[in-house]
């Protein structure tokens, strides 16, 4: 409940924290809604926190024609509202409406949450059906990760001590139907399993198709070999076969929330569901 | 009767809704904080504390560890005598700190001082203690085994093994039809009030003074008083708005007796408030298994029940758990006519938090039991689950009931309130609703369970009542509202019992220096008991204004009527003097002051009722209670909204015993649940409700006529609920929780 | 640029319920501990250790935020309202007349936050459907009402907010 005694630097320009963070032992402060509860359980006892509050150069969504970059420091209510989003990154707005709860909502980000890459977590999936590309900046300078590089494992990223994830860009998928299911045990938890779509697909025929879940594995998965199947002619037998296919895939973890045999289950069955629903096939 | 039966609004809100209620955290005054060094192993012994480092950390006053404090303490925390016999037990009396060995992973073993909350935590880190670790023993099936002993001098980990034998059990089973086995668990949850609970003390020139997120504040006074030497009369305990407790609060933990020991030893007060990971393993619940047969007749008559009744302590036996394995057996048969019940009912120590009781303490988990044997008799007769009760409630005619184990049920119409309820909570035509639903594709079920609960306990309960020199009522009552508007109950009785605005009088308890004496509000007896004895003492005040009105009006007191605010002479209702009157004349004349003591005895009363749920179950096994509907015979309801907020209530405590709330203990005795995941319902999860009182209440032997209502819905509804998903699903559960992955 | 050690303090300057404060804290100070301990405004409460419960929930610059999961920090220069700021000259706020008339309170712990919730849901939304008022509190925890009146005290506040 009591956070330990860490120091605190408010910079006046990303190239300010960066330079600062380049000592390190210096955690950046977005949102706090991932990093506070850690410290307060004391969890985690950095020297510095950086706070990004202050930096401008973080705020923004950039339409940018065929994708849309958004800055760090956007909060999830943000996405939630913002017209760009809305139109341009449906399936972004949707997922951030079942982040938390309304609270949490106003302070987290979307940086925030994605450095953090809790495995159960909401962004992460849908960052790889998207095949966002992350910004990382440090003193060095900046480079491009692919979402499909950027998780490395519960709590880890492909960002650096000395880095911060400055920007996220997701391309446009025009006329993608989407979804975002959560299965969730009770209102506000962390996804039990948790399932991104996006998909071209008109009149029983798929295009492209793009799947990946959350809380199935110490990362979110992206089924790549997998949805192939899903191309071309959709049935019910196939939907039911990728879903036996990606459930067994996986070892999911065991917690309070469910057994790893109940979330393989789960993952198998809102496959099923999401699918019908998103392809539009009947029984 | 003006006020008692309606809806009146409650009168303390404001603070609530402004922000201006003072919780024990809340309190401002000059005090040092306290925080805990606690075990993070289920079992060890201690080897050494250093606590060099954390003395040095700035800010830091004292560490204490049980060496320091024993001097202080006379005596360990026991267990409530007034309602549980210290003979049927093995415990020892528990210590302010851990002595030699730590008994579960959150044993608190030093008590760290200092000027703020911040760096007392920090010197909790910098406590060095060496353990040595001991095996665990979590379950209480292997608790039985005293291969682990968890408390060595007791020689076992048994500490109650009591038969209760009633009627002729082994007739029952000869003429049985079928015997059909049962074993029904209720799992560990946790109460978990929305206040953390906490403690000030201040032990100034002989006298302790202490705020306290209490339930039973004069208990406490006089607990403490015995645990630390000092005379009960030298001793404050005071009450300040509670934040629920459901009968969590009245339980003493070593951590309030550290707090107080420290407070004497250092002559500074010292205060603590619980963080919620600390409340979460200062009081659990529930816990036990029922194994046995029941004897039944092929037309669904219940004969007897046999059989084993196991209930977990954890590491130490809290005040109020000695309950639950003494009154469970009690109420099984319910409002059930039963031949014959044999239980063998015992209780084991783990190396596990400490178990105390919630909300129902103990009525829960029989009514639990004998609604599940009810259904499963319905079951495996093949009969519909409103049958079964029918044939074996007992019949109206047959009130006052004296049940095998000698309880006498005072008053109800058991059948007529079935058959009402069913009528009214429509319980056949969701039914059928639901098996339509079902042949559409949908989980959704309906179930229902009766219940007979014991509440209004006695022995006494304490009531005053003033009226000062304007004609304003002071009533000081021994209940302790916490939350459940029961102040209001009080204030409606008085303001109808002595004929004047309700606006007028004032409701005050918790502290032992106003109050005289006090049992409290818990097993839902402050309608019956505390408001009781303030309708007899405002009665009796209303006596001592009408001796004044008669000098008033030169007359013979017998010659003098009250109503609506006048004091007149029966014959001639010209000649009268009115109540600010004579309150003024018994403040300023012969007779300086009106008021009045009581303390009222009485005795248990038994309310009742049928409920009804209805469940959803989604293609993930989460299932949802969509509906709760309850029909009850509280007797007298003093007040609609505040009875049925208490069914409300008790009723989502039940969706969350029933679905959600489950403290996972794990091998190594540690409660791996935070309140992130132990799923407490909220909003969405909670359901739609309906809540009805009989229309023919049976009153209770107290004064109000007021049987109880507090605890009802969290009595039956698991049982409900249960009863639901069984018929959404078509898969039997005879425990709660009930896992989603076990659902689908 | 500012640069606080660890062990230093910093000055941070809030506006409470219209006053501004400003005072030295540890950088690690919780803004629910900032309020309570700090200004003594202890009408927000704090329930639990996990972001879960939302009895401290105040609003932020206008906006609901858990305030035990904010650094007091993070809020210098902000404009907070607590449960104290909401109601003005002894008149309660419709909202706060909505849940005493409605029995949407029993223990109260969980008011404060739950009242500073529905102001900021309806604001957001001054005519929520029943099922977007279950899952606009699904962050406040109540433990005593069952939340059915609850519900019924922010439709009846939307209502009288509208008129």
């Amino acid at each position: 409940m009591f956070p330990p005694q860490f120091g605190y630097y408010r910079p006046s320009s990303l190239a300010d924290a960066l330079d600062f963070m380049s000592g390190g032992d210096a955690k950046p402060l977005a949102g706090g809604q991932s990093l506070i509860p850690m410290l307060k359980l004391r969890i985690i006892q950095p020297k510095f926190l950086v706070d990004l509050s202050p930096l401008r150069e973080l705020y923004f969504i950039r339409d940018e024609g065929n994708a849309v970059s958004i800055g760090a420091m956007i909060k999830h209510s943000d996405l939630v509202k913002d017209l760009t989003v809305k139109n341009k990154l449906p399936l972004l707005s949707h997922t951030a409406s079942k982040v938390g709860d309304m609270q949490v909502r106003n302070m987290g980000t979307i940086g925030g949450s994605l450095s953090n890459a809790d495995p159960s977590a909401d962004y992460p999936a849908v960052s790889l059906v998207y095949e966002a590309k992350m910004v990382l900046s440090s003193s060095n300078g900046e480079r491009e990760v692919e979402a499909r590089n950027f998780f490395k494992g519960p709590f880890t990223t492909e960002v650096q001590e000395n880095e911060v994830l400055k920007e996220i860009k997701f391309p446009v998928l025009q006329g993608y139907k989407f979804k975002y299911e959560k299965i969730v045990r009770r209102a506000g938890d962390f996804a039990l399993v948790g399932m991104a779509v996006l998909a071209k697909a008109e009149g029983g025929k798929v295009d492209d198709i793009r799947v990946a879940y959350t809380g199935v594995s110490d990362r979110p998965y992206r089924p790549y070999e997998h949805e192939k199947m899903l191309i071309g002619t959709v049935t019910l037998d196939k939907i039911k076969e990728f879903a036996e296919k990606v459930s067994n895939s996986v070892n999911p973890p065991s917690d309070s929330r469910g057994s790893s045999s109940y979330r393989r289950k789960v993952m198998q069955i809102v496959t099923i569901n999401t699918l019908k629903e998103v392809l539009g096939v009947v029984s | 009767m003006k006020y008692v039966g309606q809806p009146v609004k409650r009168l303390y809100d404001d603070k609530f809704v402004t922000g201006k209620s003072t919780y024990v955290d809340d309190i401002q005054i000059s005090a040092l904080y306290a925080g805990f060094v606690r075990s993070p192993y289920a079992h060890a012994k201690i080897k050494s504390i250093d606590v060099t480092d954390a003395l040095k950390v700035p800010g830091i006053v004292a560490v204490y560890t049980y060496k320091d404090l024993a001097p202080l303490v006379k005596d360990g925390i026991r267990i409530w005598n007034t309602y549980e016999d210290p003979r049927q037990w093995k415990f020892i009396p528990r210590k302010p700190l851990a002595d030699d060995k730590v008994r579960f992973a959150g044993d608190p073993v030093a008590i760290v001082i200092g000027v703020n909350k911040y760096v007392v935590r920090d010197a909790i880190d910098k406590v060095n203690v060496d353990y040595e670790k001991l095996p665990p023993v979590t379950k209480m099936e292997d608790a039985l085994q005293d291969k682990v002993l968890v408390h060595e001098e007791l020689k076992t980990n048994v500490a109650f093994d009591v038969p209760f034998n009633g009627g002729d059990v082994e007739g029952a089973f000869k003429q049985a039809d079928k015997v059909i086995p049962v074993e029904i668990t209720n799992n560990r949850l946790i109460p978990s009030p929305m206040e953390p609970r906490g403690i000030v003390s201040r032990y100034e020139g002989g006298t302790l003074t202490i705020w306290y997120s209490t339930q039973v504040p004069h208990l406490a006074r006089s607990e403490f008083s015995r645990i630390f030497g000092i005379p009960a009369s030298k001793i404050r305990v005071i009450m300040p708005d509670v934040g629920g407790a459901f009968g969590s609060k009245v339980n003493f933990l070593p951590e309030d007796v550290s707090v107080i020991a420290s407070s004497i030893k250092l002559g500074r007060a010292v205060r603590w408030t619980a963080t919620r990971s600390e409340e979460m393993i200062s009081s659990e619940a529930r816990h036990n298994t029922f194994k046995g047969e029941v004897a039944v007749k092929n037309d669904g008559t219940l004969l007897g029940i046999r059989g084993d009744l196991l209930v977990d302590l954890g590491a130490y036996l809290t005040v109020t758990e000695p309950i639950q394995p003494a009154i469970i057996p009690l109420m099984i048969p319910g409002p059930y006519r039963v031949k014959g019940v044999s239980i063998r009912s015992r209780a084991v120590y783990t190396t596990t938090p400490p178990i105390t009781m919630y909300r129902g303490a103990s009525r829960p988990e029989a009514t639990f039991i004998i609604e599940r044997i009810m259904s499963t008799i319905a079951d495996e007769l093949k009969l519909d689950d409103v049958t079964v009760r029918e044939r074996n409630l007992i019949r109206a005619d047959e009130m006052p009931y004296t049940n095998p184990f000698g309880l006498k049920y005072d008053s109800g119409d058991y059948i007529s309130l079935l058959r009402e309820g069913i009528q009214k909570l429509q319980y056949n035509e969701l039914k059928k609703w639901a098996e339509e639903e079902r042949r559409k594709g949908r989980k959704v079920g309906v179930g229902m369970a009766f219940y007979l609960e014991i509440s209004g306990f006695g022995p006494w309960e304490f009531g005053e009542v003033r009226v000062d020199e304007n004609g304003d009522v002071l009533v000081i009552t021994g209940g302790t509202p916490h939350g459940q508007g029961t102040e209001t109950a009080i204030a409606q009785v008085v303001a109808d019992t002595l004929q004047i605005d309700i606006s007028r009088v004032k409701v005050v308890w918790g502290d032992t220096e106003t109050v005289v004496a006090s049992m409290g509000t818990y097993g839902s007896r402050t309608a019956a008991a505390a408001a009781g004895a303030a309708m007899v003492a405002s009665k009796e005040v209303l006596e001592k204004m009408k001796k004044i009105a008669a000098g008033l009006l030169k007359a013979d007191v017998e010659e003098v009527d009250y109503a609506e605010g006048e004091f007149f002479i029966k014959k001639d209702r010209s000649k009268k003097v009115s109540w600010n009157d004579v309150a003024k004349a018994g403040y300023y004349g012969k007779e300086l002051g009106i008021s009045a003591q009581i303390i009222v005895p009485g005795d248990v009363t038994f309310p009742y009722g049928v409920h009804v749920a209805v469940v959803e179950v989604n293609d993930y096994g989460i299932p949802k209670v969509l509906t709760y509907k309850a029909y009850d015979d509280i007797g007298n309801v003093i007040n609609p909204a505040l009875a049925e907020g208490q069914i409300h209530g008790g009723a989502v405590q039940a969706v969350g015993q029933a679905l959600y709330e489950e403290a996972i203990i794990n091998d190594d005795g540690q409660l791996t649940v935070t309140y992130a995941d132990y799923f407490i319902p909220t909003a969405v999860e909670a359901p739609k409700f309906e809540s009805y009182f009989a229309e023919k209440p049976h009153v209770s032997a107290w004064p109000t006529g007021a049987k109880g209502v507090g605890e009802a819905a969290l009595i039956v509804g698991p049982a409900v609920i249960i009863r639901a998903l069984e018929d959404a699903t078509g898969k039997r559960f005879n425990k709660t929780p009930v896992r989603p992955e076990e659902i689908l | 640029m500012l640069l606080v050690r660890p062990g230093e303090k910093v000055k941070v300057r809030v506006k409470v319920n219209g006053v501004w404060y400003e005072r030295d804290i540890e950088p690690r100070m919780l803004l629910v501990h900032f309020l309570r301990d700090e200004l003594g405004l202890t009408g927000t409460k704090v329930g639990c250790d996990t972001t879960t419960c939302g009895s401290c929930t105040v609003l932020m610059n206008g906006k609901a935020v858990k305030s035990c999961t904010v650094l007091a920090v993070q809020a210098d220069g902000a404009e907070i309202t607590t449960i104290e700021g909401l109601s003005s000259d002894s008149k309660l706020h419709p909202i706060q007349e909505a849940f005493k008339d409605n029995f949407a309170l029993q223990c109260g712990y969980c008011t404060p936050g739950m009242i500073m919730q529905t102001y900021y849901l309806l604001k957001e939304n001054p005519s929520p459907s029943e099922e977007e008022i279950r899952d606009g509190l699904h962050g406040n925890i109540c433990r005593c009402t069952g939340y059915q009146n609850i519900v019924k005290a922010v439709q009846d506040a939307s209502r009288r907010l509208r008129a």
